[in-house]
């Protein structure tokens, strides 16, 4: 598809390699401090509070910060003191379907985990507060958005497996529901569905204001549909087998899986959604370099 | 077309299984798990390749395959008119070629081989032909070749031989031949002049179905046909004189027309001693008896011959047929042989103590009395028996004698060897208690019947030897004996009880000891006990008992081929004694008339350890004992079957019907439509099918190989 160029200060890392890796921290902290390191800029800003601590209650303390539950409790007053507010919730909503599951050197789920875990470490790195909830047909994980919740995420990442059929809609309108407070999500998924549905429910998150990057992770077989002998095509998710004789409609289906991005990219812009196609096959840090490239072009026209 | 199992026909179904491999194959060799099948289910149905089959050779040849082999497990046949039209599948073929004695009448032994010959001129290399060649008994010469020439070899090289025609043996043999066949046609054919003689319906003789029988008749030239009747020996005796003998021989007269002067000549060891004419009416027998000869000491091998062809003083071999006679075209009954032998006394002696001799009397004066066997009395004192004069005789008679221990160890030693011991218990008799088990009975105290009732014989066993000829009524009365008194017996678990007194004690008992035997009785022989020695019984009696235990058998003066001869019997008959005869069996040497030699040993043949030898020869069989005591020189006369010599025809039909039990005779008695099995297994056609299906296969591996390696 795409001939990525070298990028100055960004080391090649292998996603397959990383794969192996295991250790999600240590996985995001290599890829993102080389990220960095030729980034100089980071494009999140936060804008958001979070509890810190109590402390007692000094004469002049704005008394609607008065922690009137502790006084319940002790009879003394205590004042909640809390973050800087200038950061934002960081939510990574994760696809963990069973289709996700598919892919020739690493899987498409692995790809996204890593994904997942380098920009909630980018994001954790910014003071943000960084969540994550992984869905499949229902929401499987939910890590509510917290500046302390980055092992959290790391863990819940490492323990996703793509087990069960997906849906996108379903459990993202639930989602959409819960995220009351503005913020960021990342949907990472590969978005087996038609673009009208994909985007009536990431429609809901962009429409209560957060701002809403969505990741579409293939393998490059799925996209490039280079297979040659006859055989029968087994849905993961469904079962379904259809015999497929690859050579005399390989032409067809990357047309269709073209038009599919070209759909999505243009409903993504027409909703101000940030859309990024991601091949496994690409290294991560490329990938991320990529995004963070856009989103800073696309920040400075906003 | 039919088929022998035609549910196999079901697995055409099979023929589905290519269609369904070609269909299905290509298209799920594997699958692939693909994340969705979103977009592909979106492309129109034309674009997926549909299942369609485009090796077309490729499955009509799986499918020819499947079809055949299908085919050939079915087992399929043509039926009815179809075989008849074939060839009708391979042929067992039995060919029973009659070599008895008749069959060298003329010509008929060279028209009989050139008939089997021809009767399996027809053979394909397909059939299995047997040659039995049968007359008494029957002999598979070649079993089951499909090269015919071997079996008219066999057939060529076979000659008739002195034995008579029995069908029965050969058609069993044929039987057993043929139900050991897997071919479908079985098929027997029967060379023979068919005498009736040699017939004899039997129910158990049935050849297995769908056997056909062919019968060929040789019928021999016609002409004069005599044949010598046994010859009848009477035996004279003058006292000082040796003994003479008178033969008498008959000629028979097998055809209807007269004969007239036919010579018939006397020849003794060799030599022709009288040619005597004799005019024989058709269809009827005369008789015609030669001066009386002395007898010579030792055996003399006499021969009758009708006609004079062989020269006087010339004896190649002596008592065998001429290979042709001027008499009649049948030489082989032309000649009878026949064994003239001195009558050899049985020696018998009677054990007598200190001056009781006149005791013996009665006994003494029966032995002597008769011819056969003639007893040659001789009496012992008990004392004397401690020497070798029991290696002498070859019975013992102990009447009422005190036996002393060395005497007994004697007795027992001549008992076991062979020799025969007849004890009569007096009042003076006794045993050593030493050996009271080796006797039939213990021997208990005199009962005495003086007083009343005496005893009397009855429980006679007339199934044994010595009470055989009393068996029939008036035959003898034993109950008019009066015992007035008698030894108590008590007979051992080993010994036979032959008769017994009015009150059940034994009074005879028997007791085979070694090769010998011992018999106790039970009361005296003579008139101190008993008035035995005053009935008509006695003399048959004492003969019987002297007969039984010297183990005398008389001697025939001929016998006919096929019977076996008792060798030892002969040697007892010729003079043995038991010693001798003990002696002779460690071997002894045979020759046959045809100037054959063999040993007779122990280990050899059964029959010969048994001390008999089966006579297969027409002439003089000659035995000889080995050994420093070999007894004497046995001469035994062989000769063929008067039946044969009657060349009376049956109708060969009665010979198929009896076997096949149709009736239908010849070639006519074939069955028309063979089984359904037999059909199939002569046509075979199962074979080429699989054969073809398997060839398709091959070329179906080959084609595939290649097409495969072209789509790579």
């Amino acid at each position: 598809m795409s001939v990525h160029q070298p990028i100055p200060g960004a080391r090649f890392v292998d996603p397959a390699v990383l794969a192996r890796i295991g250790n999600l921290e240590m996985v995001a902290k290599t890829v993102v401090d080389g990220l960095i390191n030729g980034t100089h800029r980071s494009p999140f800003f936060g804008a958001s509070v979070d509890f810190a601590e109590h402390r007692g209650y000094v004469a002049g303390d704005d008394i609607r910060r008065v922690d009137w539950r502790v006084y319940a409790r002790t009879d003394k007053y205590y004042i909640k003191e809390f973050e800087a507010d200038s950061n934002s919730n960081f939510s990574v909503l994760l696809d963990v379907s069973k289709s996700m599951s598919f892919g020739e050197k690493i899987s498409k789920l692995d790809y996204a985990k890593t994904l997942a875990a380098c920009l909630t470490y980018l994001a954790n790195q910014q003071r943000d507060r960084v969540g994550l909830v992984t869905f499949d047909e229902q929401i499987v994980d939910h890590v509510p958005p917290s500046a302390k919740h980055l092992d959290v995420v790391l863990h819940t990442l490492d323990r996703a497996r793509a087990e069960k059929p997906g849906h996108l809609v379903a459990p993202i309108r639930r989602l959409a529901e819960h995220f009351g407070r503005r913020g960021i999500i990342v949907v990472i998924s590969d978005f087996y569905a038609e673009p009208e549905e994909v985007f009536d429910a990431v429609g809901l998150l962009r429409f209560r204001g957060n701002d809403v990057v969505l990741f579409h992770v293939l393998d490059p077989q799925e996209v490039d549909f280079s297979f040659v002998e006859p055989s029968s095509f087994e849905d993961l998710e469904s079962g379904d087998q259809i015999p497929v004789v690859p050579a005399a409609l390989a032409e067809q289906y990357r047309s269709l899986v073209a038009a599919h991005i070209e759909a999505l990219t243009t409903r993504a812009s027409q909703q101000q959604i940030d859309y990024m196609l991601l091949n496994t096959s690409q290294p991560l840090d490329y990938a991320l370099f990529r995004f963070l490239s856009m989103r800073e072009r696309m920040a400075r026209t906003r | 077309m039919s088929f022998l199992t035609p549910l196999f026909l079901l697995g055409l179904a099979a023929l589905a299984i290519p269609v369904l491999v070609h269909l299905t194959q290509r298209e799920r060799k594997s699958v692939i798990a693909f994340p969705s099948l979103m977009f592909l289910k979106k492309i129109p149905y034309e674009s997926v390749q549909k299942r369609r089959i485009r090796d077309w050779l490729l499955l009509a040849l799986r499918l020819a395959a499947l079809a055949l082999i299908v085919a050939a497990f079915a087992r399929p046949f043509l039926r009815g008119s179809d075989v008849a039209a074939a060839p009708g599948g391979a042929r067992d073929i039995v060919v029973l070629l009659d070599r008895s004695y008749s069959m060298g009448y003329g010509d008929s032994w060279s028209r009989a081989q050139q008939v089997a010959a021809e009767s399996i001129a027809s053979a394909t290399p397909a059939d299995r032909i047997s040659v039995v060649l049968f007359a008494d008994n029957a002999d598979v010469a070649r079993r089951a070749t499909p090269d015919r020439s071997r079996a008219v070899a066999e057939i060529n090289a076979a000659s008739p031989g002195p034995g008579a025609t029995k069908f029965g043996p050969a058609l069993k043999l044929a039987g057993s031949l043929l139900a050991e066949s897997l071919l479908p046609r079985k098929e027997v054919i029967v060379v023979s002049d068919f005498q009736r003689s040699g017939w004899q319906p039997d129910d158990t003789l049935r050849l297995p179905g769908g056997t056909v029988i062919t019968t060929a008749v040789v019928e021999g030239a016609t002409g004069p046909s005599l044949a010598l009747t046994p010859a009848t020996l009477l035996r004279t005796r003058d006292a000082g004189q040796p003994e003479r003998v008178t033969v008498t021989a008959g000629v028979l007269n097998r055809t209807a027309a007269d004969a007239a002067g036919v010579p018939v000549q006397l020849e003794m060891d060799g030599r022709i001693v009288q040619t005597l004419a004799v005019n024989v009416a058709g269809g009827a027998s005369a008789s015609v008896t030669f001066s009386p000869v002395s007898i010579a000491a030792s055996t003399t091998r006499a021969t009758v011959r009708l006609g004079t062809d062989t020269p006087a003083g010339v004896a190649v071999q002596t008592g065998v047929a001429p290979a042709a006679s001027a008499i009649d075209a049948l030489a082989r009954d032309n000649v009878f042989n026949f064994v003239i032998t001195p009558s050899a006394p049985v020696p018998v002696t009677v054990v007598t103590q200190g001056s009781r001799a006149d005791a013996n009397l009665y006994l003494s004066r029966a032995l002597a009395i008769g011819e056969a066997p003639r007893f040659e009395t001789s009496l012992q004192s008990v004392d004397a028996l401690a020497g070798d004069a029991a290696s002498r005789t070859r019975l013992l008679i102990l009447n009422d004698v005190a036996v002393p221990e060395a005497a007994a160890a004697r007795l027992v030693t001549f008992v076991e060897g062979g020799g025969g011991l007849l004890i009569a218990l007096g009042p003076r008799a006794t045993w050593p208690a030493l050996r009271e088990a080796w006797l039939p009975a213990v021997i208990g105290p005199p009962v005495d019947r003086t007083r009343g009732a005496a005893a009397k014989l009855s429980g006679m066993d007339y199934g044994h030897a010595v009470f055989e000829p009393f068996r029939a009524p008036r035959s003898g009365d034993f109950s008019t004996a009066r015992f007035y008194s008698y030894r108590g017996l008590k007979a051992a678990k080993d010994a036979t009880v032959l008769a017994r007194f009015d009150t059940g004690e034994p009074a005879l008992v028997e007791k085979a000891v070694g090769r010998g035997r011992v018999v106790l009785f039970a009361s005296t022989i003579d008139l101190s006990w008993n008035d035995l020695a005053l009935k008509p019984v006695f003399l048959p009696f004492v003969h019987q008992l002297g007969r039984h235990l010297s183990g005398f058998r008389e001697q025939p003066a001929y016998l006919t081929i096929g019977e076996v001869l008792d060798i030892t019997a002969a040697e007892i008959a010729a003079g043995a004694t038991s010693t001798a005869a003990a002696g002779s069996e460690t071997g002894r040497t045979v020759l046959a008339p045809s100037g054959q030699r063999r040993d007779l040993s122990v280990n050899s043949e059964s029959m010969a350890s048994a001390g008999a030898l089966e006579l297969v020869e027409q002439g003089f069989y000659e035995v000889r004992g080995a050994g420093r005591e070999a007894g004497p020189v046995i001469v035994a006369a062989a000769n063929v079957s008067l039946a044969e010599s009657n060349l009376d025809r049956m109708d060969p039909k009665e010979l198929v019907a009896g076997v096949t039990g149709t009736g239908a005779a010849g070639s006519s008695g074939a069955q028309d439509v063979l089984p359904d099995e037999a059909q199939e297994l002569a046509q075979r056609v199962w074979w080429y099918l699989l054969f073809a299906g398997i060839l398709l296969l091959i070329a179906e591996t080959v084609l595939a190989q290649r097409l495969s390696r072209a789509t790579r």
